[in-house]
């Protein structure tokens, strides 16, 4: 009996799919605030950015309150590369919202993100293994991935504390528009848990 | 005054201050529930100048709320503590009870708290601490159900400096401290394996039933995988490079944990903090001295020193001299001893010796010697060396001269042994769990403490007169002494409740009563006057009496607390509204109404419920097993107990869908059960 549930806990953990540096990003096909839809396969030849958000979580709270967040969007941005804010939180969850409510907020916030995607059924989630809110990933130009993990190095949800923070995403997208391998390719991402249905 | 643009902006400050509430960071509140209540307590009412004291800080989650651990896992943020103490004081590190491991949608794997939990730090108060102290803490913390919330608080206590200390919130100190995994390595042989990114963990020696867990402690940007059980003894983890964590090992009443890192495949020996050998050691030299006190000691003492005198004729030095081999040959009596110790700790494996008292045979064994040195103590029997054993010791030390003291320091503590051995034979019992330098440091502060008259009594043989002198006060204090024997012994029997419940305490003091009868026995009937044949059948009796007890006490019951149980039928919790849930989905139930206490209700669960032939027909006809446990006050419980015009346990009664509830007899058997269950529909 024991031995069948650890067997069952170790195959579900195989189900629940991480993506690896290095390899090939999954496709995924999510719509936005507006009901437009958007592939991974869009934006091919772009370094895309994917972060998991959650506005009713303190972490991101932390990092968008102060503008944080929204200034690496612009930069990353700016530089032709895409950024994808996926809201997996099932419906009824925290962080769950309208698209219209999706758009006010990011509105009001001056998200400077491509697009606000809806993930209600975790799929996406699941598929690249987000765990927590803010998690970050990067995919380069030819479609790798090249990293996972957390914005920064100071696990808290004080804002005051991003001012003496290393910031991974920040110096990961650069060495990526400027062609180089990413040094830091995978960190351990801190943050409420997502909102995952099941 | 402001030009106006200025006192414009003012208002306008003013009022975004006024109305943009802060974040609601202390008063956290969700629908007028707080959901953190934090405050400081401390485990001792006044702090005593440079001794180190625990303080904790107690968080109450609201319900279905959580904080985190150390690690909090895959989300969340662990509690902090910043401490704010006056100058000098320093605050340890958070010592962090063991947590629950939490899975939520998302194979989301957290670390943390529920209820309640106490956060203990030690406080170190400097030497010249004085009046009273304010100690000071801000605590943040992040605490979610679904939602998240960050919070904090200013916690404060205030305490008196002073010397009467008293222990205070033990209860509550208890209760977490007992959750803190040890820092010794736990009493199983791990094994740590590789495999590419898969660190495996195997374990042997684990109880049968035990259920393991491991909780990573991960190094900052260690990423570190779900550890997965692949069976109770074997836990999978995905890492690079070393692992430190924490194994914990739950068994039928028991659950303990451990640091562990994985390099340490060889448990290192037991680390004895540095104030506790020094305090070892000096009940040890205080233990030395009280033999002396020792109705066959203390005339001794006055003998041997006049002795001394008689052969040095008054010579002060040569006195002296006599003094110094006296005690040397009471220092190489007992470090012989500790030699001994450390040589039979050493045959056995490191593994099984250094944790004894996280076996409970060990804890059985040591409880029933205590137990016996206290009878003997209160002279309920003696141990009388053979006769010609004595007179042979007597003429090998009665040779003159330095060599002739020395012996007669080896020998005269061998001749004390009546008195002392209830005294040494608990101390070896306690040597036995400590490393080597431990043993020879106690042994050699015994040696001292019983050497220390002899060496001031021969250089000042004067004070002899300051000396007390031999009387019936001795025997009054050779009784008075078996009580801090019998208060050891109810500390084992704490140790033995946790691992074994209140079952095992009844089974041991049940054994221990046989023991008591045994030496009673002894005692009455066996001594320098007794007929032979009155004095071989008593001890024949004893033998028997205590083997008899030991056999059914200890070999048919205390070893098999927890074994049979668990193996086999897998209880239901009563509720009411469990039993409604079962009967409304056309299940029939039986429902056992039991306590710990109840030996009856116990005896029946062994030998007529928990039977292979019972299990199986359970299972054949689908019969769900519920166990009301009335060990402690339970108005439910007792609320259907009364609904049947009972009000005590044991009580069995079977629930099948269409017919009134069938009650069974309380001294139950497996016959009766079985045709019972085979009536159901």
């Amino acid at each position: 009996m024991k031995t069948a549930f650890a067997l069952l806990f170790a195959l579900s953990t195989l189900a629940f799919a991480q993506v690896e540096n290095g390899k090939p990003a999954p496709n995924f096909t999510l719509t936005d605030c507006a009901g437009k839809t958007h592939s991974l396969t869009d934006f091919k030849g772009k370094t895309v950015v994917l972060e998991w958000v959650n506005h009713e979580c303190p972490f991101v709270e932390k990092h968008y309150s102060g503008g944080n967040m929204q200034a690496l969007q612009k930069a990353a941005t700016e530089k032709g590369a895409i950024w994808l804010s996926v809201a997996s939180s099932a419906p009824g969850k925290p962080g769950a919202m309208s698209p219209a409510d999706a758009q006010a907020k990011c509105t009001a916030v001056g998200s400077k993100a491509t697009a606000y995607l809806f993930d209600s059924d975790g799929k996406v989630g699941k598929l690249y293994g987000a765990r927590v809110t803010p998690e970050l990933y990067i995919i380069n130009p030819e479609g790798l991935l090249v990293y996972q993990g957390a914005i920064d190095d100071k696990k808290s949800t004080d804002a005051a504390d991003i001012a003496g923070a290393k910031n991974y995403v920040q110096a990961a997208l650069d060495e990526v528009l400027a062609n180089k391998p990413v040094s830091i390719a995978k960190t351990e991402a801190y943050g409420c848990s997502v909102k995952y249905a099941k | 005054m402001f030009p106006v643009t200025q006192r414009l902006a003012l208002i306008v400050l003013v009022f975004v201050l006024a109305v943009v509430p802060s974040r609601p960071l202390s008063a956290q509140e969700v629908d007028g529930v707080t959901l953190v209540k934090a405050s400081l307590i401390a485990s001792t009412t006044t702090v005593v100048p440079g001794q180190p004291f625990d303080v904790g800080v107690l968080m109450e989650m609201a319900p279905d709320w959580h904080t985190y651990w150390e690690n909090s896992g895959d989300a969340g943020l662990p509690t902090t503590i910043k401490w704010q103490l006056p100058e000098g004081w320093q605050a340890g590190p958070i010592q962090w009870p063991l947590p629950e491991s939490k899975v939520e949608p998302g194979e989301i794997n957290t670390y943390g708290y529920a209820g309640r939990v106490l956060l203990v730090t030690t406080i170190t108060p400097p030497t010249e601490a004085r009046g009273e102290v304010l100690l000071r803490a801000k605590v943040a913390w992040l605490v979610c159900k679904e939602l998240c919330i960050p919070g904090s608080k200013e916690v404060e206590l205030r305490l008196p400096v002073g010397k009467v200390v008293a222990p205070d919130h033990t209860e509550v100190f208890q209760e977490f401290q007992s959750q803190l995994p040890s820092v010794s390595p736990p009493p199983y042989r791990l094994e740590w394996g590789r495999t590419g990114d898969l660190l495996e963990l195997q374990i042997t020696g684990l109880p049968a039933t035990a259920r393991t867990q491991f909780f990573p402690l991960p190094t900052e940007n260690q990423t570190v995988g779900h550890p997965i059980s692949l069976a109770p003894d074997r836990i999978q983890i995905k890492v690079q490079g070393d692992l430190r964590g924490v194994l914990s090992v739950e068994d039928a009443a028991t659950s303990q944990s451990w640091f562990v890192q994985s390099k340490d495949v060889v448990p290192a020996a037991l680390p004895v903090p540095n104030t506790g050998l020094w305090l070892a050691l000096l009940y040890g030299f205080i233990g030395g001295l009280i033999l002396n006190l020792m109705p066959c000691v203390l005339p001794v003492i006055s003998l041997k020193i006049f002795g001394f005198i008689k052969q040095s004729g008054d010579e002060p030095r040569k006195i002296l001299a006599h003094g110094i081999a006296f005690v040397v040959g009471i220092f190489t009596w007992f470090l012989g001893l500790g030699l001994l110790i450390v040589a039979l700790k050493a045959g056995g494996s490191e593994v099984t010796w250094a944790f004894q008292f996280q076996n409970a045979w060990f804890n059985v064994v040591i409880g029933s010697v205590v137990f016996v040195f206290a009878l003997n103590l209160f002279g309920v029997f003696e141990v009388v060396l053979p006769g010609k054993a004595a007179q042979a010791i007597d003429t090998a030390s009665s040779s003159t001269g330095l060599g002739g003291s020395f012996f007669q320091g080896v020998f005269a503590t061998l001749l004390a042994t009546p008195c002392t051995a209830p005294f040494l034979g608990t101390a070896l019992g306690f040597a036995f769990s400590q490393s080597a330098f431990v043993i020879m440091g106690m042994f050699a502060a015994i040696a001292a403490g019983m050497g220390s008259p002899y060496l001031l009594l021969s250089a000042k043989p004067g004070w002899l007169r300051y000396f007390p002198k031999p009387g019936a006060w001795m025997e009054r204090l050779k009784h008075f002494m078996a009580f801090p024997l019998l208060a050891t012994l109810v500390w084992i029997l704490s140790i033995l409740g946790a691992q074994r419940g209140a079952e095992g305490i009844v089974w041991f003091a049940g054994f221990l009563l046989c023991l008591a009868f045994a030496c009673w026995l002894y005692g009455a009937y066996v001594g320098p006057l007794t007929r032979p044949l009155v004095r071989w059948t008593a001890i024949a009796l004893a033998l028997a009496v205590a083997a008899g007890g030991g056999y059914f006490f200890l070999g048919k019951q205390f070893s098999q607390i927890g074994i049979v149980n668990s193996e086999g039928i897998a209880w239901v919790p009563f509720s009411q509204a469990a039993l409604d849930a079962e009967q409304a989905a056309g299940r029939s139930v039986f429902l056992d109404f039991t306590a710990d206490w109840c030996i009856t209700c116990k005896f029946n669960e062994r030998t007529a419920i928990d039977t292979p032939a019972v299990r199986t027909l359970f299972a054949e006809r689908g019969v769900v097993p519920m166990k009301a446990d009335w060990t402690n006050a339970n108005p439910e419980i007792t609320a259907t107990l009364k609904s049947f015009g009972r009000v005590g346990v044991p009580f069995y009664v079977i629930y099948s869908p269409g017919i009134a509830p069938v009650v069974l007899p309380e001294l139950l058997t497996e016959g009766i059960l079985l045709e019972a269950l085979k009536k159901i529909p």
